[in-house]
């Protein structure tokens, strides 16, 4: 059977792992591809199909039609992530999985906020207290600091280079 | 045989790494060619009227990673800059970065390029989230022009 490179990103380890699964993989075959490629996913840990809300069962044979080539996988702590993000004088909060990218948390955000396309434009998420701006493609578990599964943003004015 | 030097060894293990092929099986970017010291990479754009699926880029890898590589839009069919009408711009960060005027167009205006970041002591403190992060090497800068002309204020070529 044709087989497919998953990309494994494991919360609290900077690195991707590369991992092939038979292309029509179900939910308990891609874990057990998990394993055999050496990942350890402790009990206490959860598996997303990139940003999918609900993680895969370790038993489960349901067909994983998300799967594609390419396609990110994330071992998380985190069952789900609450998200705050502070704006001039407001501050909204969600939970997201973990495989969430900080994209899509922009794009609620700007909704959330009633701001425009030009204003999203001019703006950034940057974790509080910091100077960090994640790329639009970072999932939230790789910012996940503590073991309080949260991740605090501030949005702010994108700063044009000059000088 | 030919020992190939520890920058060029470097760059081709980055090239081959998880990272950079998950950008690849993404969509995010492409390797093109490698004809050392440079290396020509096309970084998917967000689609506009007028405007190209995506840019290339060589960047000059001298040094790598420990030294930032520098990077030049570039056209890939003639293997030669890119005309300054087709540089990708914007409303307004897109423009401050994609100057085509600057260097006379040989670099981006990026604090994570090498030959940009000469005489900008300041970006140091005023931008150290687009510093070049040898950590990561040319990830880092991959990921920066992939965010640029995926924004909103990127609006297509100069000349569209």
């Amino acid at each position: 059977m044709p087989k497919l490179t998953l990309f494994v990103q494991i919360q609290g380890q900077p690195n991707i792992v590369e991992v092939a699964v038979d292309e029509r993989a179900n939910e308990s075959e891609i874990h057990k591809a998990l394993l055999e490629a050496g990942l350890t996913i402790g009990s206490d840990q959860f598996v997303f199909i990139d940003e999918s809300d609900e993680p895969l069962s370790a038993q489960g044979n349901r067909p994983a039609a998300e799967v594609k080539q390419g396609t990110r996988v994330h071992v998380a702590r985190c069952r789900r992530i609450k998200v705050t993000v502070n704006y001039l004088d407001r501050t909204i909060s969600q939970e997201f999985a973990p495989g969430v990218r900080v994209r899509s948390v922009k794009k609620w955000a700007m909704k959330e906020f009633e701001l425009d396309r030009k204003d999203a434009a001019e703006h950034v998420l940057q974790l509080c207290n910091s100077t960090e701006r994640p790329t639009s493609d970072t999932p939230l578990h790789s910012l996940v600091r503590d073991n309080d599964c949260a991740v605090c943003f501030d949005l702010v004015p994108e700063i044009r280079v000059e000088g | 045989m030919t020992v190939k030097p520890p920058d060029q060894l470097l760059l081709e293990q980055d090239l081959a790494a998880a990272e950079f092929r998950c950008g690849e099986l993404e969509g995010r970017w492409r390797h093109v060619l490698t004809a050392w010291p440079n290396v020509v990479i096309s970084v998917a754009a967000a689609p506009r009227q007028n405007g190209p699926t995506e840019y290339a880029f060589r960047f000059d890898c001298t040094g790598y990673r420990e030294a930032a590589v520098t990077g030049q839009p570039w056209n890939a069919e003639t293997n030669s800059p890119l005309a300054h009408k087709d540089w990708p711009t914007g409303r307004s960060i897109v423009p401050s970065i994609f100057r085509p005027g600057w260097k006379d167009g040989q670099c981006l205006y990026l604090p994570c390029d090498r030959m940009s970041i000469q005489g900008h002591d300041n970006w140091r403190n005023v931008h150290p989230e687009r510093l070049w992060n040898p950590a990561r090497g040319i990830i880092c800068y991959l990921e920066q022009i992939y965010d640029l002309i995926n924004s909103n204020d990127y609006t297509g070529p100069i000349g569209a």
